[in-house]
């Protein structure tokens, strides 16, 4: 029994964390900075705790003599679980500046997204659709409140009653799905299920109606298009660390779950699903496409835009099923590569946000690279990437999105993808227009080394080095390592894709 | 040293940059390190065409994995026809930079010495991805400096021209993509190096396509009739430096990328698309020349003209005849210095007198003698005047035009007259004349000035009355690709 703890000591460590600071935030006046330390010190041997299980191959259930079939660990939970702590820590650390600033923020936040957390690491754990359940709401109420956490701003709280209505209604889908697929199965554990769905015999009716209620909780969750409508007014109206966590961390904790169930139980139901796939894929491009070109806040772009590459994981996800034999690493890829641009680029957005009241928008960066070369140099890397730009880890991503949709034959989703990305060019070039062509009107300010801007430096150089690889910069970690994880990843998952 | 001298010649601008961005260099240092990186650059260019034998073969060959995992290699080669444009880039970047040498933002620089790792790259690359890579890498500093330095509007401008280009990149891209698909399933490894998806063979309809993807990205770098509405704005809107690089060099990589891309994938197709191609360059001839006669200002003139120029060489490329192809390969050269000469001295020009406009310009023969000598040179060497390089390379081109077709021959030589016509009547106006307000205090040339601009002229000289010099090497090494593009074809 002890020796089993030993694998679930990120797990515990978050939760004890969550806890503690829950019982540390009942003054009046707390010392935030004090907290932010005490969560990442938390986070800090989650994160190393996960990391040192990484690649073991380990496999197995997770304290089964207590929970039984309910936990498993693998390293496609690992995978999830470091990027996932690493987002959390990024949110704390870049941010320290723009909650300092602000009256409303106390103690709780840090429990709060602390719980929030530990919700998505059980859910990329969780083998059981109940637990599963169970994960994905103690993430989703816990972000609910942390989406409303300005009380006294009306956009805020408007923000946080159309994400909590919206995102319940994806929550009781999830739960819909699971109860119909435990009537016709007579089991909620993925392993039961996926051993009756590939039986062969059995009638898969009932499976895929369920299937298909769990898939729509799916794409409420990452905001496909048309279940799309609360995402740009929930990135706006939350408070900027929160739609940074929400964007980056929050976005990618359903494929946690979401492809374990794709890849492994679902195989069979995959031709029923391809037509609608293929046409979310597309109305989703082009939704977010459209939304995006036509903000002016940079929050509402960046909102739009992550649409827009929900879109492109969903070309992936239909190449799966297609029986592509890259399309998941791909994914993988493609969530490592977005997460760390999306991080990169509301990192800054936050942090130049710390000291102000003012909504951001295209015209507030004129001339900011006059007034923070350094940071303006940066921003223009997180946008290249996030446009795709070659020589960023981003091009890379759709790289493998794009070559993985022309393997499984999904050819015009692959031109639709590529001509998303083309009009992408415009919105975030637009931005890197605006740092760079205008002139300065307020004084430079010199680049302070403090954890945030330390933070968005090493972002920056993944974004970069990831894009690289071993051939142009030798000695140097290369691409490669990065979709080896994410092959090692669905590796684990076990289960041949075909 | 022999296998990384291209690498040395692609990044040493790149890392210079990187280093004095980093090291927070001041502006002197910044100038004096441009100009060192730019010494070497050229020198290890000259060495490698020292190095260098025409045997029609790839040579300096550098080929290491880089994104293993789908057989993406850093793979650099040189042959004659990268090698002509390696030493156009390496005699043009150091004259630049002393040109800019009063240039006080540092941003220019650094995208100076980018733009230059960028387009040595795209030369060198023989894996589809990297040349990708690069082919976008240069966009960037082409985009900061039109639209952080340039004139009038430059925002505007610089979008279309990144979205129009962009829009041609990202066909090829999906070209790329598919082809690497294909050779996957056919061979059952990645590779997407050059020689490895020549071999493969498509369906019919496929190859149109992706031939289309293909050409789209290099017509409009050029750019053809008809993909050109990106050019006379962004000419006109961009710094001298920049103009120089994007029609001394940049417009050539589209001839270029058809010269390595079209005819050794789509040998076949390209056949097909030969036609299209040759009477969009004929019609391009007319169309530029008639633009650039009814315009007022010199650089949307200069714009024209250098689109005349290059739709000729195109035209050259796809008549696919030993003299065209010479005539084009040599225009290439004669072309990038005469144009280059020509927009130095527009910019040289604005910098006395603070206009393009014709209308606005005239007598500055008697106060700048020396302006209006090389002013007159190279106005007559882009005319393409008997002497200079640029009439040897269009003899060549429309005896080869007369070659495969007569009326094509005429044409193409009737274009030659016509553009004689307009430059001299341009000259007479800007030089000769009643002085204007813009031209009153119209100082000659400095020796600095007057440094940079020599060599342009003594080269294009030496190319125009010694063509055999080059034309030996020329003929041998060209051959050899012809006779393995017939082969092809047939």
């Amino acid at each position: 029994m002890v020796e089993y703890l030993y694998f679930v000591i990120s797990l515990l460590s978050v939760l004890g964390g969550a806890s503690l600071l829950l019982l540390l935030t009942h003054r009046e006046g707390d010392d935030l900075y004090r907290l932010n330390h005490i969560s990442v010190l938390f986070l800090v041997v989650a994160l190393f705790a996960a990391l040192m299980q990484w690649n073991l191959g380990t496999r197995g259930y997770l304290l089964e003599g207590l929970f039984g079939k309910v936990l498993y660990i693998d390293d496609f939970a690992l995978l999830f679980d470091t990027m996932f702590i690493t987002g959390t820590i990024m949110t704390l650390l870049i941010n320290t500046e723009y909650f300092a600033n602000r009256r409303y923020f106390n103690g709780e936040y840090f429990a709060l997204i602390l719980f929030s957390l530990f919700g998505m690491m059980l859910l990329a754990h969780s083998h059981e659709l109940v637990t599963a359940f169970i994960a994905l709401e103690i993430a989703s109420l816990s972000v609910y409140a942390l989406v409303g956490y300005h009380k006294n701003n009306l956009v805020s709280i408007e923000a946080m009653m159309k994400y909590f209505t919206l995102g319940s209604i994806g929550g009781i889908l999830f739960l819909l799905g699971s109860v119909i697929i435990f009537a016709a199965t007579g089991s909620t554990e993925l392993g039961a299920i996926a051993q009756y769905t590939h039986k062969g015999s059995a009638d898969l009716t009932p499976v895929i109606i369920g299937a298909t209620f769990i898939m729509i909780a799916v794409m409420f969750k990452i905001g496909a298009v048309p279940f799309h409508a609360w995402v740009l007014d929930v990135y706006e109206g939350a408070p900027f660390p929160v739609t940074m966590f929400m964007a980056s961390t929050f976005k990618i904790a359903i494929f946690a779950i979401a492809l374990r169930l794709y890849i492994v139980d679902f195989v069979p139901m995959h031709g029923t699903w391809t037509h609608l796939l293929e046409l979310m894929a597309a109305l989703t491009m082009l939704g977010g496409s459209w939304l995006a070109i036509t903000q002016k806040s940079l929050k509402r772009m960046l909102a739009g835009s992550s649409i827009v590459h929900s879109g492109y994981m969903l070309i992936a996800i239909t190449s799966i099923g297609l029986g592509s034999n890259i399309a998941a690493s791909a994914i993988i890829f493609y969530l490592i590569a977005y997460f760390v641009s999306s991080v990169g680029a509301f990192g800054i957005l936050s942090f130049i946000s710390a000291t102000s009241r003012k909504e951001l928008t295209y015209d507030d960066f004129k001339g900011f690279s006059e007034r923070r070369p350094y940071m303006a140099a940066m921003m223009a890397v997180f946008m290249l990437s996030l446009a795709g730009f070659p020589s960023t880890i981003g091009f890379l991503g759709k790289f493998y999105i794009f070559t993985a949709a022309i393997e499984s034959g999904e050819f015009f989703l692959a031109g639709l993808g590529i001509a998303m990305a083309f009009v992408s060019v415009y919105y975030y070039f637009k931005l890197i227009a605006m740092i760079y062509f205008y002139p300065n009107k307020e004084p430079q300010k010199e680049l302070v080394f403090n954890s945030s801007t330390l933070l968005i430096i090493l972002l920056a150089a993944v974004v970069v080095l990831g894009g690289m690889g071993s051939g142009l910069i030798p000695y140097m970690p290369s691409a490669d390592g990065f979709i080896d994880i994410a092959t090692a990843a669905v590796g684990a998952l076990g289960t041949p894709l075909r | 040293m022999g296998q990384h001298l291209l690498s040395m010649i692609v990044f040493l601008p790149l890392f210079g940059a990187l280093v004095m961005a980093l090291g927070r260099s001041g502006l002197r240092l910044l100038r004096t390190g441009t100009l060192a990186i730019s010494a070497v650059t050229t020198l290890l260019s000259f060495t490698l065409a020292f190095l260098f034998t025409a045997d029609g073969s790839m040579q300096f060959v550098r080929k290491v994995p880089w994104i293993s995992n789908y057989g993406i290699t850093y793979y650099l080669g040189v042959d004659l026809i990268s090698l002509v444009l390696l030493l156009v880039i390496a005699v043009l970047m150091p004259l630049l930079y002393l040109y800019m040498h009063e240039e006080k933002r540092k941003g220019f620089w650094y995208s100076m010495l980018l733009l230059q790792s960028g387009v040595s790259g795209v030369i060198l690359s023989l894996d589809a991805i990297l040349f990708y890579l690069f082919w976008e890498m240069m966009l960037l500093p082409v985009f900061l400096m039109i639209g952080r330095y340039g004139a009038g509007e430059r925002s505007y401008n610089v979008m279309q021209l990144l979205l129009m280009t962009l829009l041609g990149s990202l066909t090829m891209l999906y070209a790329i993509l598919y082809m690497g698909y294909r050779f996957y399933s056919i061979s059952g490894h990645w590779s997407y190096a050059v020689e490895d998806l020549a071999k493969l063979r498509f369906e019919s309809e496929t190859d149109i396509l992706l031939a289309a993807g293909f050409l789209l990205a290099f017509v409009i770098k050029i750019p053809l009739v008809g993909f050109h509405t990106w050019m006379a704005p962004a000419y006109g809107s961009a710094p001298t430096p920049a103009v120089v690089i994007l029609s001394a060099v940049m417009a050539k990589l589209g001839v270029y990328g058809i010269w390595r891309f079209g005819f050794s994938l789509f040998g076949d197709t390209l056949t097909l698309y030969a036609p299209g191609i040759i009477a969009l360059s004929l019609f391009g001839l007319l169309y530029y020349t008639l633009r650039a006669i009814s315009q007022d200002g010199l650089r949307e003139m200069f714009a024209f003209a250098s689109g005349a120029h290059l739709s000729m060489i195109t035209l050259g490329l796809l008549l696919a005849n030993i003299y065209a192809w010479s005539g084009s390969l040599y225009f290439i050269a004669t072309h990038a210095f005469s144009s280059a000469g020509m927009f130095l001295m527009l910019g040289l020009l604005y910098r006395r007198s603070g206009t393009f406009a014709i209308s606005e310009l005239g007598g500055i023969a008697q106060r700048a003698p020396k302006f209006a000598f090389f002013f007159i040179f190279f106005a007559l060497s882009v005319a393409g005047l008997p002497g200079t390089g640029g009439f040897v390379s269009e003899l060549l081109i429309i005896i080869g035009a007369f070659k495969s077709n007569l009326w094509i021959g005429v044409f193409a030589a009737m274009s030659m007259v016509a553009a004689v016509l307009y430059l001299f009547t341009m000259s007479r106006k800007v030089l000769f004349g009643e002085s204007s307000e813009a031209t009153e205090r119209f100082d000659d040339l400095s020796p600095l000035e007057t440094t940079i601009l020599v060599p342009l002229v003594l080269l294009l000289l030496a190319m125009g009355i010694f063509p055999s010099l080059f034309m030996s090497i020329f003929d041998t090494q060209l051959s050899i690709m012809l006779d393995a593009f017939r082969e092809g074809v047939a």
